[in-house]
């Protein structure tokens, strides 16, 4: 499994499971379970300073734990407004990787195809690496393809409701067709789930609500990635075929009669 | 001079750029964003870009989020 890295626009991943740093009760806890969930690449937002309530600065610990930073343009409502956010998110962490997302809908949080594919393709110009969070769209995956994204990120289920996979048969599509790293994002509630998306295909998973919001987020963590890993060797090394009726494990053969 | 920074009013010297400007809010240099006008400024333009009379400054950080 050593040498089955994940490679996203040129740069290699060992760990196959991204997280975010949204929820967590505080500081010292999202570093924990972010290390033991041995993930490489952690998404952040960006924000409008409050001047009267300024946010603890999380991004000092993330640096020195050496992970990557995922930007992600949460509250854009529509194409303009994510351009702009990954500009800003841009010179705020000194990297051109981005997590495109635009929902303009507060209560599902589902993502606006439309307005996704035009930012993308204006972010893809501009030479941002260009992650976008979309529904599980096999149609609109292929486009986001052709606009040059550097992966996509199909949900599972709406964000933070911890459903886990509810677009199983969708996702199939979008990984038996994609060539770019497909990361199921959103929704995934407990390993399995993980383990699930990686069995099928999936490239990657993202989750942070799950381990963010759990009794013991560092342990749910560490499940987390035993999980992706185990979905991971399972995928490669092949699923057996399903049957409607039994197939029998062992010989049948009369064993009690006389031979 | 007088500027606004994300809408509050802040009192300057008459010459301040944008990193002194971070310096004076005691906003973090590292994870910050600054848009002057609408126009988004970029780090390494930070100390010569001196402020005007009536700038309007947003300023954003890195925050927690998935």
């Amino acid at each position: 499994m050593n040498n089955d890295q994940l490679i996203i626009a040129g740069k290699a991943f060992s760990s196959r499971l991204f997280t975010g740093t949204g929820k967590f009760n505080d500081q010292k806890t999202m570093v924990a379970a972010l290390q033991a969930s041995k993930s490489e690449l952690v998404t952040m937002a960006l924000k409008r300073i409050d001047m009267q309530h300024k946010e603890d600065d999380i991004l000092a610990p993330l640096i020195k734990n050496g992970m990557n930073l995922l930007p992600n343009t949460s509250g854009a409502r529509n194409a303009k407004e994510a351009v702009f956010a990954a500009q800003l998110a841009r010179e705020a962490l000194q990297t051109n990787w981005v997590k495109l997302e635009i929902h303009p809908d507060p209560k599902y949080l589902l993502p606006d195809p439309i307005e996704t594919l035009k930012a993308a393709e204006t972010l893809a110009n501009l030479g941002f690496i260009v992650l976008p969070y979309v529904h599980a769209d096999p149609v609109l995956c292929k486009h986001l393809e052709s606009a040059g994204c550097a992966a996509v990120m199909p949900l599972g289920a709406p964000i933070g409701s911890n459903k886990g996979i509810k677009t199983a048969e969708f996702l199939e599509i979008i990984i038996e067709q994609a060539n770019i790293p497909v990361v199921v994002d959103a929704g995934l509630g407990a390993p399995s789930h993980a383990a699930l998306a990686m069995e099928m295909g999936a490239d990657a998973v993202l989750v942070n609500t799950a381990m963010a919001v759990a009794g013991d987020p560092v342990a749910m963590s560490r499940a987390f990635a035993k999980a992706v890993e185990a979905g991971r060797e399972a995928y490669l090394a092949g699923l057996g075929g399903q049957s409607k009726i039994a197939v029998a494990s062992s010989p049948l053969t009369a064993f009690l009669e006389a031979g | 001079m007088k500027i606004t920074v994300n809408e509050n009013i802040v009192q300057l010297d008459d010459k301040c750029n944008i990193e002194q400007l971070l310096i004076v809010l005691e906003s973090p240099l590292k994870g910050s964003a600054i848009a002057v006008n609408q126009k988004i400024i970029s780090r390494s333009e930070w100390v010569n870009y001196q402020l005007q009379e009536n700038d309007q400054v947003s300023l954003f950080q890195a925050i927690a989020g998935g």
